[in-house]
């Protein structure tokens, strides 16, 4: 282990030291408080932030609209990142051949975690006490948060979500770094070494992605339990991503990656994307099915929220938009090739993924239905703008895909694709 | 037993993949319809080559998937809350949410059914002999040799003994049913 690469790790177990000793502060001092403190039963300001019996929910502030708006978006377009992340890690775990010509699409994408993506969670963090109600609850008052205050404090969330983020940040770069360095040399040095990140990435990255969503978005309910939410969160993230990589590959094959993106390499990522469509509704369905079944309120308050107001339709616009209409559309095994079919349903995996961001975060804030107001595409379509851009810049100064990867060959040579379907066997 | 044999097929043999694969291509755009080929190991591109289009499998896949989900929440329904009305742990008698699991696990099964039974159908399976058999040549099939059989039955057999002379077999045999 050379010096700088032991520096690197002293500072992630650093890191690591840091966040355990302040959430164990944190706790100390509250405990300490606790005992100071003149027992108080749960007041007004407890239960409206709490289950919200009670129902004349003050008017939403401009800031606290303005910061679940961008919280939304954030959610949106972090998901971009962290499906382009998992894409690389399974392209190097599987040992792949048919991701290649993709390949240096995701890793632009992944690497918009850093600075891009850590430069846009500040707002969220800046504006935190006006979006995440618990901010305001004393944990010796509410129950369900002192019982979780080892992770929500104020230490662990502003502190957590920035290593994650400079983890994943790290993690992408790297992935580059070892990739473009290939590009130089041809040597097969690269892959293992990227290899080797993947092999134990993909626990760290199960980890702290469940630990960012935790934090940025189910926290927003603070009560809620889920174990899975993480997964689901994951899910609807690599189902959209790989709509948007379809969409870039198709666009740049008359362009960057002409003679490259071959009809087989759309048809992989086709049915990867149709793959998913039924793995998020099996997670979604999983977490709901659950949730009905055991009917323990600490976790039907979440969905039972969900069903008030247009936020039931939602929900429905969720099942049939997220999942039936594009599960049917895509059964046959031609749609996957068709950009008549799959233009309109890429720009309505975007739609839905924001739908399922909405339904995810918007009913703390609107608790009677559905509310789109004027920062909603503005903050949607001002990151989503600003990111694309940056990812055509980086994009544009490098080679468009590996040139040197030892499976490029293989991924380039003739592999054929099944006609379109409904013919009989000509013999 | 003894009828007068009729003959089945040309059976021409290929020293190696490659020509093989082009054999093909051209008994293909000769438009020859009833004829097969058999290699020791699966050949990319050979779909291509011989003009194969996607298998119809899938429609039996999906028909059987169909059936099964069907299945399972009508039967679900009937037993739960129509025939035998229980409630349980004070769900509603009938909801598609706990006939979910259920259904969608029939979906599996019956598509995988659909899958199975479709393909022997198409397959003409199970049979017992295939004609081919009776060649002794043909047996290197599954070891170093490439054969490829246009059956009599087709319009053109007529002109197949040239067409696979000149598309470089190494052998041509006649074998009969």
């Amino acid at each position: 282990m050379n010096l700088t690469s032991f520096i690197k790790r002293c500072w992630v177990l650093l890191a690591c030291a840091g966040i355990l000793i302040t959430s164990a502060r944190s706790v100390l001092a509250a405990e300490a408080k606790a005992e100071t403190n003149t027992a108080t039963f749960q007041s007004a300001e407890v239960a409206a932030a709490g289950h919200g019996e009670s129902e004349e929910a003050v008017e939403p502030t401009l800031v606290a609209q303005i910061g679940y708006s961008y919280l939304t978006a954030y959610m949106f377009c972090l998901s971009l990142c962290v499906g382009a992340l998992f894409y690389l890690i399974i392209h190097h775990l599987f040992d792949a051949a048919w991701s290649v010509p993709m390949l240096r699409i995701a890793e632009n994408m992944a690497c918009l975690f850093f600075p891009w993506m850590l430069v846009l969670l500040l707002p969220i963090l800046a504006l935190q006490k006006s979006i995440y109600p618990w901010m305001s609850l004393d944990p010796n008052l509410d129950h369900a948060l002192g019982v979780k205050r080892i992770l929500f404090n104020s230490y662990s969330f502003n502190l957590l979500l920035v290593v994650i983020l400079l983890f994943w940040g790290w993690m992408s770069h790297t992935f580059r770094r070892f990739s473009l360095a290939q590009d130089k040399d041809g040597k097969a040095i690269w892959t293992q070494k990227a290899r080797f990140l993947a092999a134990w990435g993909i626990y760290a990255f199960a980890v702290t992605l469940t630990l960012a969503c935790f934090l940025l978005m189910k926290s927003l309910m603070h009560q809620f339990f889920s174990t899975m939410y993480g997964v689901y969160y994951f899910a609807g993230s690599f189902w959209v991503t790989l709509a948007t990589i379809y969409a870039i590959a198709r666009w740049l094959q008359t362009r960057e990656l002409k003679g490259i993106v071959a009809k087989r390499h759309i048809h992989d990522s086709g049915v990867l994307f149709f793959a998913f469509t039924v793995f998020y509704a099996y997670i979604h369905f999983s977490q709901y099915f659950l949730i009905w079944n055991a009917a323990i309120p600490e976790e039907t308050f979440w969905y039972v929220k969900r069903e008030e107001g247009s936020w039931w339709d939602v929900g429905l616009l969720i099942l049939f938009g997220h999942f039936f209409v594009p599960f049917l559309l895509l059964l046959r095994i031609d749609a996957k090739q068709s950009m008549t079919v799959m233009g309109p349903i890429v720009i309505w995996a975007w739609l839905m993924h924001y739908v399922d961001m909405t339904f995810n975060v918007m009913p703390v804030l609107y608790p009677k239905g559905l509310h789109v107001t004027i920062f909603d595409p503005i903050c949607w379509g001002g990151m989503a703008f600003l990111l694309g851009f940056a990812w055509w810049k980086s994009f544009r100064s490098f080679p468009p895909y590996p040139l040197r990867h030892p499976r490029l060959k293989e991924a380039l040579t003739y592999h054929p694709v099944p006609e379109t379907s409904a013919g009989p066997a000509s013999h | 037993m003894s009828s007068t044999p009729k003959p089945y097929g040309l059976l021409a043999e290929f020293d190696t993949a490659a020509d093989i694969f082009e054999a093909a291509i051209r008994v293909r755009d000769a438009g020859y319809r009833r004829w097969d080929v058999f290699t020791p190991f699966p050949i990319h591109g050979m779909d291509d080559a011989m003009g194969l289009k996607n298998s119809p499998v899938g429609w039996f896949t999906f028909i059987g998937g169909f059936t099964g989900f069907f299945t399972g929440m009508t039967m679900i329904w009937y037993m739960n809350g129509f025939e035998y009305p229980l409630v349980v742990g004070g769900k509603p008698l009938f909801t598609p949410l706990f006939a979910f699991p259920v259904s969608y696990e029939l979906t599996i099964l019956l598509g995988a059914f659909g899958t199975i039974f479709g393909m022997f159908a198409l397959n003409q399976l199970p049979r017992l002999h295939h004609p081919l058999f009776n060649s002794e040549r043909f047996k290197r099939a599954s070891d170093d040799r490439f054969f490829l059989c246009i059956e009599a039955r087709d319009a053109k057999f007529s002109d197949a003994r040239a067409l696979l002379e000149s598309a470089g077999a190494k052998a041509i045999e006649l074998v009969e049913d």
